[in-house]
């Protein structure tokens, strides 16, 4: 389905990057919950959204979708319009609900007869090597995603295969939030060789009591406040878990947590 | 439509005990504060929120049903609160998206 379509099905007003909206979406995906976006949601997706703040567009550009649409005439908020046009995503708002607009959409695609497309192939990459160290502070939650845009952008600039970028970009992502809603602070460490990527995030906090109960799938100790946002619905460590190729996660209580999560590039041993 | 034919015609698991009742329109959110100033009596709430604050979040504005949506795994303490209000919830596998392409297919209005 081309943008412009959709834009066209949902009478909605163009917020950024009007000069994208001959491109072509492969699937829609209607969340207020940006984990489930980040875990459900396939690449060149669009995005139809109740909540208006940057962190759905960071969520969106994880993803790898092509654009976001806000409903209810929502208004962006918080530099998400800037973000949108930094990073190639069509950003629109309509006065419809959610329901008024996957229905009209859905009214779209069956006159069409547009179906979902199968995902492209892996590449592997060779003789790349980088790293890099980023500190995030927890109490700023304005800047929380930008160091997981940080790594996904100089991973795209190496040449690493799309399709691994956004396993590395959700898994940061889901991680950084994890700094901004239980912890103080954090340092990362990026590591690129030719075999894998490393990403080690050490943050001073509370820790986890139970490793093994937060890896569950639905438990959270987050506060509705924190979940207003989209986040802290207990898929964070599972959503990294189901993206990375090992996972390693300690913790001590009152000191921190340290999450080293590694994404091969060539299987070892082949 | 009621509850217990929007059952059988998408394929809905009933999670919870309830009474049969109308539905009249559509309301998809996965915000509780959204859903608590928007959706109205007598909606069907669609959401892939599980925490237990749904229910009297649905109580409050007085919803018909609430489905969760992609197959989540339900906790056993937000069955119970439902049982207890006797709120309708209801789960499928399908996404939000897919869904909603069923319930237009079945005519339902919105909100």
């Amino acid at each position: 389905m081309k943008i412009e379509a959709i834009r066209d099905s949902l009478k909605a007003s163009v917020l950024a990057r009007e000069d994208l909206l001959g491109a072509e979406v492969e699937d829609i995906y209607a969340s207020d919950l940006m984990s489930d976006v980040l875990a459900f949601g396939l690449p060149n997706s669009l995005l139809l959204t109740g909540l208006a703040s940057q962190q759905s567009l960071i969520s969106a550009h994880m993803a790898e979708f092509k654009a976001v649409v806000l409903l209810r005439g929502k208004r962006a908020k918080d530099g998400a319009e800037r973000f949108a046009t930094e990073h190639s995503m069509v950003l629109m708002s309509t006065r419809l609900d959610m329901y008024d607009a996957c229905v009209r959409i859905h009214a779209l695609r069956d006159g069409n007869g547009v179906q979902p497309k199968e995902l492209g192939t892996t590449q592997a990459v060779d003789n790349i090597l980088l790293q890099q160290k980023f500190q995030i502070e927890g109490n700023d939650f304005s800047k929380a995603g930008y160091v997981s845009t940080e790594v996904k952008s100089m991973l795209k600039k190496i040449g690493v295969d799309p399709v691994l970028i956004r396993s590395v970009a959700i898994s940061c992502y889901e991680a950084e939030m994890n700094v901004f809603m239980h912890a103080l602070r954090a340092k990362v460490d990026l590591t690129v060789t030719p075999r894998l990527i490393e990403v080690m995030l050490t943050d001073e906090g509370k820790g986890i009591p139970d490793v093994e109960q937060a890896m569950q799938e639905g438990f959270t100790t987050a506060t509705d406040d924190q979940r207003a946002l989209g986040f802290g619905s207990g898929l964070g460590l599972p959503n990294i878990k189901r993206n990375t190729d090992e996972l390693q996660v300690t913790s001590e209580v009152g000191k921190g947590t340290t999450l080293v999560m590694r994404f091969f590039l060539q299987r070892p041993g082949s | 439509m009621k509850i217990q034919e929007l059952i059988q015609n998408l394929g809905l698991k009933p999670l919870s005990r309830f009474e049969d009742r109308d539905i009249s329109g559509v309301f998809i959110s996965d915000m509780m504060s959204d859903a608590m100033a928007n959706a109205k009596s007598g909606n069907l709430w669609i959401t892939v929120q599980t925490h237990k604050s749904i229910i009297p979040a649905a109580n409050l504005v007085d919803v018909a049903a609430v489905i969760i949506t992609s197959g989540k795994t339900v906790p056993q303490d937000t069955v119970e609160l439902a049982d207890r209000h006797a709120i309708a919830l209801l789960s499928t596998d399908q996404p939000t998206f897919d869904l909603i392409g069923k319930l237009y297919g079945l005519g339902i209005a919105t909100s």
